[in-house]
């Protein structure tokens, strides 16, 4: 126990000499430069004469002594300066409050777009309300916003087919015929092509209704992550009800999930959210 | 079930469409299932009715002329569905009463906000 000790007190006496031996030298050094000093000093004094202040603007830029003391008061600022600096202010916060909800707007649209396999989405087989086959690829070339529903609904789906439509409309202001938007029914039993087309006529032109067989609209209730409660076997007639969830899905001309739109959202809300993601995008746009 | 054996001569029949479908109620006929909804509700209100599904005796007794109009414009389904929504919307309203009697302060779901609330039905 006794040695380790020892040791260590050695190592510190030696580390403590150590820096005794080494304060002399220093002192040693200081008052071999110190006496110098004054040297150099009055040598350069002696060739330069009238006192310089390293700086290249002469020293009496004014024409009188008001000039000079007006321009003192005011300092560096001047009403130009100013208004330049507040004109640049004003510029980068905008352009970075721009730029931040870009950013934002561009990592959910990334978030949504997964790896792989797509979360929301994927293929699809049903029917138009014209009876033509549509599937997963005719959503690509422009936005698509998805809407599940069926016809004979109470009071949720009409109330958000009208805002469909206001949607609709106030994106095909800002960036024409960039958007598609398609009604899924839920319910393919009472829902066929005929029964779509005559509802969502009374709603907006432009929506695209769909159905299929029972097992199409299950399949693509699961792509959609939709709340699919059918049930398969409905006596022709019967009066039922269907749960689905009330989600508008944006889908970008890629055919990949962008962003679900909820019922909480008014249709300006809802309007600005799709024209941003539009005017993001960078591919082409099918506008035809 | 009282509702459901009442008549419902205005929507008893779903009409079918040509390629086997029925056709759904239109924007008029929607309408009026709404008002006649409305003015059941309204009789409900002025009789302290909540659940007009479980004091359905009481409802009958007193908005019978209220309850044979909405019954009349209304699918079974829909009236079913409407009663007990309101049944839905009056607890809800009683627990957002509560929580900001609480102290708890509404959340803003008007979509300024770029994620999408959760929402079902």
């Amino acid at each position: 126990m006794a040695a380790p000790l020892r040791t260590s007190l050695r190592i510190a006496e030696t580390s403590i000499c150590r820096r005794c031996a080494g304060q002399p030298t220093r002192r040693a050094m200081s008052s071999i430069t110190q006496p110098r000093k004054p040297d150099i000093r009055s040598r350069s004094s002696g060739i330069t004469s009238p006192p310089r202040h390293f700086s290249s603007t002469p020293s009496h830029p004014y024409k009188s002594v008001e000039e000079a003391k007006s321009r003192y008061k005011s300092g560096p600022f001047s009403w130009q300066a100013g208004i330049l600096f507040l004109f640049a202010g004003v510029g980068l916060t905008a352009y970075f409050r721009y730029e931040k909800a870009r950013m934002g707007r561009a990592r959910i649209a990334e978030a949504n777009k997964g790896i792989g396999r797509p979360l929301v989405g994927g293929p699809f087989v049903l029917t138009d309300h014209d009876g033509k086959e549509f599937t997963e690829k005719d959503l690509k070339g422009k936005y698509s916003l998805v809407y599940f529903g069926f016809t004979h609904c109470p009071d949720i789906c009409p109330e958000e087919l009208d805002k469909m439509a206001g949607m609709i409309d106030l994106v095909k202001a800002k960036h024409g015929n960039s958007l598609k938007p398609v009604f899924i029914s839920c319910d393919p039993a009472r829902d066929t092509p005929e029964v779509i087309r005559r509802y969502l006529a009374e709603f907006h032109p432009d929506i695209l209704g769909m159905t299929g067989t029972w097992e199409q609209v299950k399949e693509v209730c699961k792509a959609y992550r939709v709340y699919f409660s059918t049930p398969a076997d409905v006596k022709p007639g019967q009066d039922y009800l269907v749960d689905h969830s009330i989600y508008f899905y944006l889908m970008d001309p890629d055919g990949d999930f962008v962003e679900a739109i909820g019922r909480n959202f008014s249709v300006d809300a809802a309007a600005k959210v799709i024209n941003d993601h539009v005017a993001d995008w960078k591919g082409k746009i099918d506008k035809s | 079930m009282g509702w459901l054996s009442s008549d419902k001569s205005a929507v008893s029949a779903p009409e079918a469409s040509q390629d086997g479908g029925y056709i759904a109620p239109d924007r008029s006929a929607r309408q009026m299932c709404w008002d006649g909804r409305d003015s059941f509700f309204q009789c409900l209100e002025r009789n302290g009715i909540v659940d007009s599904v479980k004091e359905d005796e009481k409802a009958k007794k007193m908005c019978s002329p209220e309850l044979k109009e909405f019954e009349k414009h209304c699918a079974s389904s829909w009236v079913t569905y409407f009663k007990k929504r309101r049944v839905m919307e009056y607890q809800r309203d009683m627990t957002i009463k509560k929580l900001s009697q609480e102290g708890a302060t509404g959340m803003d779901m008007t979509g300024n906000g770029s994620m999408a609330a959760p929402a079902s039905r």
